[in-house]
């Protein structure tokens, strides 16, 4: 039978990891908020420049640009797995390096293998794993804006223009609701042409100022890099969703443990009781028959 | 006109606008009511912007500016 006390101090224990996850969950929901925000701010600049990009889309075979679309022969590739600084979000982390190792092993086998991850899961892993590893973009998390995001984006282009890498994978969690994240790998580098023929508005009889090619010079980096901080902005939000929803399953899942042992608790009780009932009479019996 | 300066973080301004300077790359240029449809690209430097309430100044670092229809956009 089990021990009173020890189910009472299971039960307290309990009672306080169930406070815990409730309060964690809490926190991701508002961080969640925040987080989206960011999201919804940043999609009009989006759509404006993709919209500018399609007044300029005749003009995108200018030579200065060709680097980004080129397919090379694939030597060198870097890997960008985007991951969590903190854990107890389910399977965030775990999802995200298994696609990643999936991306090394099927679509780039044998091929000489960089990462460069973000955020600190994803570099703890790498790190023990025999591919070189660049470090000093982990911590992108602790401070994002713009900047850092749009900072990492040109160091990416700077070396692929330099013939470092020849093909630039993104792996990360798009953000789809708070309960929802689908899983993605971006092949960000070289671009995809048809990825940028969308239709923009009806032609306007534009002037362009210095040249439109000049404008594009600008214009796509631009865009690259902003899509490199939309990666990073869905990583968060949907970091934040994911461990809302597995600090909300471990609540419950204390509860009902915590029902379990009170059950448990009141029976043993209740089996007490009854003993000392059997033994008090039984007691009183020998007594009188005295 | 209207005028609008977006970052990938935020607004910084949204409104009406008398006249707005802008830092092209070709040299500072300034646009007015009805200016004709322009693209340039901005290079690192100060947006003024002259309001009925008076003048506001944004840094930028580079950007895209477009102008259409009486509505001014700057991607900063």
């Amino acid at each position: 039978m089990a021990n009173l006390k020890e189910v009472r101090i299971r039960i307290t224990s309990v009672g306080s990891t169930q406070q815990i996850t409730k309060a964690m969950k809490l926190v991701s929901a508002t961080k969640l908020r925040r987080a989206q925000n960011a999201i919804t701010q940043m999609r009009p600049y989006a759509q404006k420049l993709n919209g500018l990009l399609a007044n300029l889309a005749d003009s995108i075979d200018v030579d200065s640009l060709k680097v980004y679309f080129d397919k090379r022969e694939v030597k060198n590739v870097l890997i960008v797995p985007i991951t969590s600084d903190r854990g107890l979000c389910g399977s965030f982390n775990a999802n995200v390096i298994k696609l990643a190792g999936r991306v090394i092993a099927e679509k780039y086998q044998g091929k000489n293998i960089s990462i460069l991850p973000i955020g600190k899961k994803g570099s703890e892993f790498f790190g023990k794993t025999k591919h070189t590893v660049i470090n000093d973009s982990r911590d992108a998390f602790l401070t994002l804006n713009a900047e850092t995001g749009f900072s990492i984006g040109e160091r990416i282009l700077a070396e692929f223009k330099a013939g470092k890498y020849d093909a630039v994978e993104i792996v990360y969690n798009q953000f789809k609701n708070a309960a929802t994240q689908i899983l993605t790998n971006d092949q960000f580098l070289p671009i995809d042409k048809s990825t940028f023929g969308g239709a923009g508005d009806a032609k306007n009889d534009y002037i362009f100022e210095p040249s439109k090619g000049e404008i594009l010079e600008d214009l796509i980096p631009r865009i690259l890099k902003t899509h490199v901080y939309r990666c990073l902005l869905d990583s968060l939000a949907s970091e934040h969703g994911a461990r809302m929803i597995s600090m909300d399953k471990a609540t419950d899942n204390a509860g009902e443990l915590i029902k379990a042992l009170k059950l448990e608790y009141n029976r043993a009780r209740q089996a007490a009781i009854t003993t000392e009932i059997s033994e008090i009479v039984g007691g009183a019996a020998a007594l009188s028959s005295n | 006109m209207q005028l609008d300066i977006i970052t990938a973080d935020k607004t910084l301004f949204s409104g009406e606008a008398d006249a707005v300077t802008l830092p092209g790359s070709k040299g500072q240029f300034q646009v007015l009511n009805n200016h004709a449809a322009l693209i340039s690209s901005l290079e690192k430097g100060t947006v003024k912007i002259k309001t009925k309430e008076g003048e506001k100044k944004f840094e930028i670092s580079g950007g895209v500016a477009e102008v259409l229809k009486n509505k001014v956009v700057v991607l900063a």
